[in-house]
């Protein structure tokens, strides 16, 4: 299979594309598509069971007022954005609806939007905060029950064969995304951070052998490519769910490089590989749960929960952080403060920008965009 | 009756009148403790069973609870705006916030602030004792505060409930999620022994949860004889009956307490005593109150308008649990409450595990029974900005009271930050909806009288 069979091409409307594509592909494959929000639910578990994983995007700036007659005005914009797709019927092609615990307003969202549309399938996984040994075993415990669901869904058994099969895919995918994220550590520029956050956004609407052809073809278009060399501020982006690479387009405008991420849809999925353990539970948990670097998760007081982050602006030799904050985002707006006086002590100067899902006024944001990037 | 802006509330029970008399005294104990010893102080969050702390014998304070005293006497605003200047969103839940300006201005001047309503503040703490139930801003409270604030160990409990589509009756499903309680609970203990140097006393648990239960008893008992017409006790004598419950669940005096209520109302019950002279609307709430703005309940009693029911704080879900293993009776609270609760329907507020007294709302179809027993005809809805846990859900539960013929307002504002409030306009709303109600019921109540 070829990922040209799909025509997927390199523009900026991923998320666009990446819609009619998943349409075209569940018509040929027979399989359920079923969409989620946030990798706390394995992907690769809705791979196993023969069914397609689909990351739900938002469609950012455009009107939310469907949502209305279902929740409040006063919740993230992005959640009452993906509802009002939902109600407006953008969404019909789900077969099914994954979504993890993982902040509150998407938590809720999941009782709203079952109550009013039955989906042939649905699934809540159920997250803890705590990294305690029985919150661990919980998780285990949760990842049975998804996985039984699922089994009841599609009809497909998931041995461990098949479920060592999908890691060893998805695996391979992490190994690749993780060769084009080295690549963003040298002065001369190979992919720009936009195109690497659609090309994400894309992986995460593919089946997990698709995007494996996608990232090869990447690899070698980038090697025939001549890498920016002029000079530009290397910026790290930190914050709220992007899936839309607009601020990043704006910073690059601007005349800064993204270079790395810390972003739902960004390199904390790929950053390592699921290790693949006797208990495949084991490893499952460790990648999605322990080591899932999502500020709802509580790793206890103090900045050392940070330090992943001032690790990774060193590796990629950043200059400045651009912290994106949607409208009521409360796991990273209690974390600014924070933040900020932790990274202004190790000389990283943070942006943020408050957002309701929109980027706008663009005009505002790229003002404060081109002072920042000017005073780094 | 003062109906200018920010009105504190004026209170129809003589019990509950008294705890102008009775909180100062517990207040003044706890001071004087503090300030006598150098005993571990813990900083509280709702859904740590103060039943433990009782049994602990430690030194507490509610930073949730002090945050409504910081509204009601509209100190708030200031030391919301000093969390403000350090970098908290607006956006953010004004209790918390509120503790955060609190926070910073005791570390920068070294004392508490000279406005906290506490004489001597809430006292530096040496632990947290936090809890996941209901909203996610709990987590990231605590963390704050012991990173920014006072370097002292926390720890947050983790109560979590099924989904409102995954049956809680299924032995493996039941046994996923008590497992979870008993663990955390257990590891809660592990903590509190630690901080303290100090071992769990059972016995004494066994005995706390004894006059716990008792009060709260009489609490349920109290709040069910609100279905009489008219209803003989108020929304603000409601509200701020909840803080014994906080304070003093475990003694005897709150047994005394929540006792003399339940006989004065039922007197009140069998002398058709009600809150307005005449009763026009009887209503639903929804949401925090305004605490900084207690008197709008007096507003609407002023138009005939009384509140039977509030969504938040009720213990109308409470149970009798078996106490000889006293550990396994509050999990057992915990997780009969969250069955309960998921029994109505939860498909808006799944977190519904709290391990403490205090409970809440939840379930659209709990609605068809209140309308019917508490004879209401109408709902208030507080959307409060800074606390979406709360009041998501109000839309869903509004679309499911129109199915009932029951109208319903929603109307925003905030439960700690004045700033918020606009008084001209809500009173208007308000008003506009008790015409609303008139017409839908054919008649013309407000203009009547």
């Amino acid at each position: 299979m070829t990922v040209n069979k799909y025509n997927i091409t390199h523009t900026n409307n991923a998320a666009l594309e990446s819609e009619e594509r998943i349409k075209k592909i569940k018509k040929e494959s027979g399989k359920p598509v079923i969409g989620y929000l946030c990798c706390f639910a394995p992907p690769e578990i809705i791979s196993a069971a023969g069914a397609i994983p689909f990351r739900i995007t938002g469609r950012a700036g455009e009107d939310n007022s469907a949502a209305d007659a279902y929740v409040e005005p006063y919740g993230c914009t992005y959640v009452r954005n993906i509802l009002a797709r939902a109600v407006k019927g953008e969404l019909e092609y789900l077969d099914g609806l994954v979504i993890s615990h993982s902040c509150d307003m998407v938590q809720r969202l999941y009782g709203i939007w079952t109550y009013y549309h039955t989906l042939p399938y649905s699934y809540m996984f159920n997250v803890p905060h705590q990294l305690s040994r029985w919150a661990q075993d919980f998780f285990k415990r949760e990842l049975g029950f998804f996985q039984e669901s699922l089994e009841n869904f599609t009809g497909k058994k998931i041995t461990s064969e098949v479920l060592k099969g999908t890691l060893a895919t998805y695996n391979h995918n992490r190994a690749l995304v993780r060769d084009l994220y080295k690549l963003r550590k040298k002065p001369a520029l190979a992919i720009e951070g936009s195109e690497m956050l659609n090309l994400l956004i894309k992986g995460g609407s593919l089946p997990p052998e698709d995007f494996t052809v996608l990232l090869e073809e990447k690899r070698k278009e980038i090697k025939r490519r001549a890498p920016k060399t002029e000079k530009a501020r290397r910026i790290m982006v930190w914050g709220s769910i992007m899936d839309d690479p607009t601020l990043l387009l704006m910073i690059e405008e601007a005349g800064g490089q993204v270079v790395a991420d810390d972003t739902c849809i960004g390199f904390r999925v790929w950053e390592k590989d699921v290790p693949v353990t006797e208990n495949l539970y084991e490893g499952l948990t460790e990648h999605y749960f322990v080591n899932f670097q999502c500020p709802r998760t509580d790793r206890g007081p103090g900045v050392e929960r940070f330090n992943y982050l001032l690790q990774r602006a060193r590796e990629y030799n950043v200059d400045g952080v651009i912290g994106y904050c949607i409208s009521f985002c409360d796991p990273h707006k209690f974390d600014y403060p924070d933040l900020r006086d932790y990274l202004k002590k190790e000389g990283l100067p943070l942006l943020l920008i408050d957002d309701n899902y929109s980027f706008e006024p663009k005009g505002s944001i790229k003002t404060r965009l081109q002072a920042f990037l000017e005073i780094l | 009756m003062n109906q200018s802006e920010m009105s504190r509330a004026k209170r129809h029970l003589d019990t509950t009148r008294k705890m102008k008399e009775m909180l100062p005294r517990f207040f003044m104990r706890q001071m004087e403790r503090r300030f006598s010893s150098n005993e571990p102080l813990a900083w509280c969050m709702v859904g740590v069973p103060p039943e433990l702390l009782k049994a602990f014998d430690l030194l507490f304070e509610w930073p949730e609870n002090f945050g409504t005293m910081c509204a009601s006497r509209l100190v708030a605003p200031h030391f919301i705006e000093v969390a403000e200047g350090d970098g908290y969103s607006p956006e953010l839940c004004s209790y918390v916030t509120n503790t955060m300006g609190y926070c910073k201005l005791t570390k920068d001047k070294g004392e508490p602030p000279e406005e906290s309503p506490l004489p001597g503040g809430m006292g530096t703490p040496s632990m947290l004792l936090g809890s996941g139930f209901i909203c996610e801003p709990r987590w990231k409270w605590f963390q704050s505060i012991a990173t920014r604030f006072f370097n002292v160990p926390v720890y947050s409990s983790d109560p979590l409930a099924p989904p409102w589509d995954i049956d809680p009756r299924d032995p493996r499903v039941e046994d996923h999620y008590l497992t979870l309680l008993r663990e955390d609970l257990a590891g809660q203990i592990d903590f509190m022994e630690k901080q303290t140097g100090k071992k769990l006393d059972l016995d004494l648990l066994r005995e706390t949860l004894a006059l716990s239960h008792k009060a709260l008893g009489y609490w349920r008992d109290t709040l069910a004889l609100r279905k009489a017409v008219p209803c003989p006790m108020s929304s603000t004598d409601y509200f701020h009956s909840i803080i014994p419950q906080m304070y003093l669940v475990g003694d005897q005096e709150a047994v005394d307490f929540y006792k003399e209520m339940y006989e004065e109302v039922k007197d009140r019950v069998a002398r058709k005593v009600g809150v307005t002279e005449e009763e026009k609307y009887r209503l639903i709430w929804f949401g925090l109150p305004p605490w900084f703005n207690m008197g709008i309940f007096n507003y609407l009693e002023s138009k005939g308008a009384v509140v039977a029911y509030e969504s938040t704080y009720n213990v109308g879900d409470f149970f009798e649990v078996d106490l000889s293993d006293p550990l396994e009776a509050i999990v057992r609270r915990t997780w009969q409450r969250a069955v309960k609760m998921h029994d109505y329907g939860a498909e808006t507020m799944p977190e519904l595990c709290n391990p403490a007294v205090f409970g809440g709302f939840s379930g659209s179809s709990l609605l068809n029974e209140l309308v019917e027993e508490y004879s209401l005809n109408g709902a208030l809805m507080h959307l409060t900005r800074s606390c979406r846990a709360v009041s998501f859900g109000e839309v869903h539960t509004k679309n499911r009271l129109a199915q009932l013929g029951i109208p319903s307002l929603i109307f925003e504002s905030d439960m700690a930050d004045p700033r918020l409030w606009s008084d001209a306009q809500i009173k208007n709303r308000l008003h506009a909806f008790l015409e609303t109600m008139d017409k839908a019921a054919g008649g013309d109540k407000l203009n009547d009288s």
